[in-house]
């Protein structure tokens, strides 16, 4: 079960984290495990590499400390220094030009595409 | 480096020499920064050869890799390309009449369990990683873990290995030979496949938890539970180590039994005491003791290292049933040089199951060091694979 935390204590780079990320399973990539990404946030590299995590916290779970990812803070911060992805640039902007992540909809229609980060 | 050579081999998806991947794939869990100059993710063993032959062309080296849980620096690259093996996760068919089954080198340990399952096997070397070490890893260090004192360590469940040395030849290795593989920590070659030994799954597991007041006491119990054919596993926890998990502050013993031999049965209970133990190195490195040891020593030298260490006030635990101990210290600790002289002069092994990477190059006798150096000059003359490890 996830607890608020009081602090979040640092990834130790153990890795067990990895087989529970629905991403990293697909990809067995390190750099989008929650370790690589850890790492690289420690670094404090500004990568679209961020926007791969799908914030769901399945590594919150499993990690041995309680290391919490914090995915919403490391985005926030990779948006303050310019780094944004194209999807999350067109989300962001539906959102508010239209207060829907999918654009301008006709009234009761149907979006065919979800256009998210 | 000639990347559209290494391209045409493994497809140009699958090589990376971007920032991310370079940070994230220098160092393991044993957090030795190296330098990586790439990373390829081979997704076939027959592509592995072919990345040897090219690494001979482009004169650099490879570094094999597997879940990157290793403590030793194992997998940490200087200089190095990194093949990243997580890719290769195929498992054979389950024989089940003769209890083996064929798989990938990526295949990670959780993952091989849960398929043999249904079977009613298992792979028994669960190492304190198991939830993501990879089989490959696992044989790469001849893994031991919580159950080596009922089922010994990977080199006692492999059948074959399948090795592509520095030259790009193929081994298929059995018999004495797996000794060339098994334990060596990928400087003979990456191994890409294996025929492994499965045992049965016990119907039943019982603990026993028990906490002493001397050594003397927990030592003689714990050659009272080695005589007991019914034990699986055996955990030791110093007063320190009992403390950091809120466990009374006094030396613990930890017995895991496959049918009625402990006193605790119910399994909520079991699964919470097994949680506790697999949390104890996360909760120390949390406390500020992140170097984790592992020498092995039976003996009259165990009990005086164990008496050195809780008198010394060193957080240790481990798999007392094999002599296999994990002190953990600070990162700045000077007292690991001294740990290692006590184990030297004791007739004990710097190593018990974490190998020895990087990290404990220095703590190797010259007996050791010759048998690597002949092992290199047979499979990888040329220094291509896993260069500067072990020696």
């Amino acid at each position: 079960m996830l607890r608020e935390l009081a602090e979040n204590p640092p990834c130790i780079e153990c890795g067990l984290c990895r087989e529970v990320c629905p991403v990293f399973t697909i990809l067995r990539q390190e750099r989008i495990s929650p370790r690589g990404l850890a790492i690289l946030a420690d670094r404090g590299i500004a990568s679209v590499v961020f926007y791969q995590c799908t914030l769901c916290r399945a590594c919150r779970v499993v990690c041995p400390v309680g290391h919490d990812p914090a995915g919403e803070q490391v985005r926030a911060q990779v948006v303050a220094q310019g780094v944004e992805t194209e999807a999350n640039r067109t989300m962001i902007e539906n959102i508010r030009k239209y207060g829907n992540p999918f654009g301008p909809l006709e009234e009761g229609e149907i979006p065919k595409t979800l256009t998210c980060c | 480096m000639n990347l559209a050579s290494l391209s045409a081999l493994v497809g140009e998806a699958n090589i990376s020499t971007t920032v991310e991947d370079r940070i994230v794939y220098s160092r393991d869990a044993s957090r030795l920064e190296g330098e990586c100059l790439a990373v390829v993710w081979p997704s076939h063993p027959e592509q592995v050869a072919g990345l040897v032959a090219w690494a001979e062309a482009e004169d650099v080296d490879l570094v094999p890799r597997g879940a990157g849980t290793g403590l030793c620096g194992g997998a940490t690259p200087q200089r190095s390309v990194v093949v990243d093996l997580s890719r290769l996760t195929r498992i054979g068919p389950v024989d089940a009449e003769q209890r083996r089954v064929q798989v990938e080198a990526g295949v990670v340990l959780g993952s091989l369990n849960r398929r043999l399952a249904p079977h009613g096997l298992f792979l028994p070397v669960i190492p304190g990683s198991h939830r993501a070490s990879s089989v490959g890893g696992m044989i790469a260090t001849d893994a031991a873990g919580l159950r080596a004192v009922r089922y010994g360590t990977m080199a006692d469940w492999v059948e074959e290995v399948t090795l592509v040395d520095g030259l790009g030849r193929w081994h298929h290795l059995t018999g004495e030979a797996l000794r060339d593989a098994v334990g060596r920590e990928g400087v003979t070659g990456f191994v890409v496949e294996a025929v492994l030994r499965l045992a049965p799954r016990p119907a039943q597991r019982t603990l026993s938890l028990v906490a002493f007041d001397d050594l003397a006491a927990l030592l003689a119990q714990r050659d009272r539970w080695l005589a007991d054919p019914r034990l699986t596993a055996l955990e030791y926890l110093n007063r320190h180590a009992a403390e950091a998990i809120g466990w009374e502050a006094r030396p613990h013993l930890l017995a895991e039994f496959d049918s009625d031999g402990g006193e605790i049965g119910d399994p909520d209970r079991i699964a919470a005491l097994w949680q506790a133990r697999d949390g104890l190195y996360p909760v120390l490195a949390r406390r500020g003791y992140p170097v984790i040891e592992d020498p092995q020593i039976e003996g009259e030298g165990m009990a005086a290292l164990l008496a050195w260490l809780e008198a010394e006030g060193i957080p240790t635990f481990g798999h007392l049933g094999v002599g296999i101990v994990h002190p953990c210290f600070s990162a700045d600790d000077e007292r690991v040089a001294a740990l290692y002289e006590r184990v030297a002069a004791e007739g004990g092994r710097v190593s018990g199951e974490h190998g020895i990477g990087l990290k404990k190059k220095a703590w190797t006798d010259a007996a050791f060091r010759a048998e690597v150096q002949r092992l290199k000059a047979q499979y990888d003359p040329h220094h291509r694979i896993n260069r500067g490890k072990l020696c």
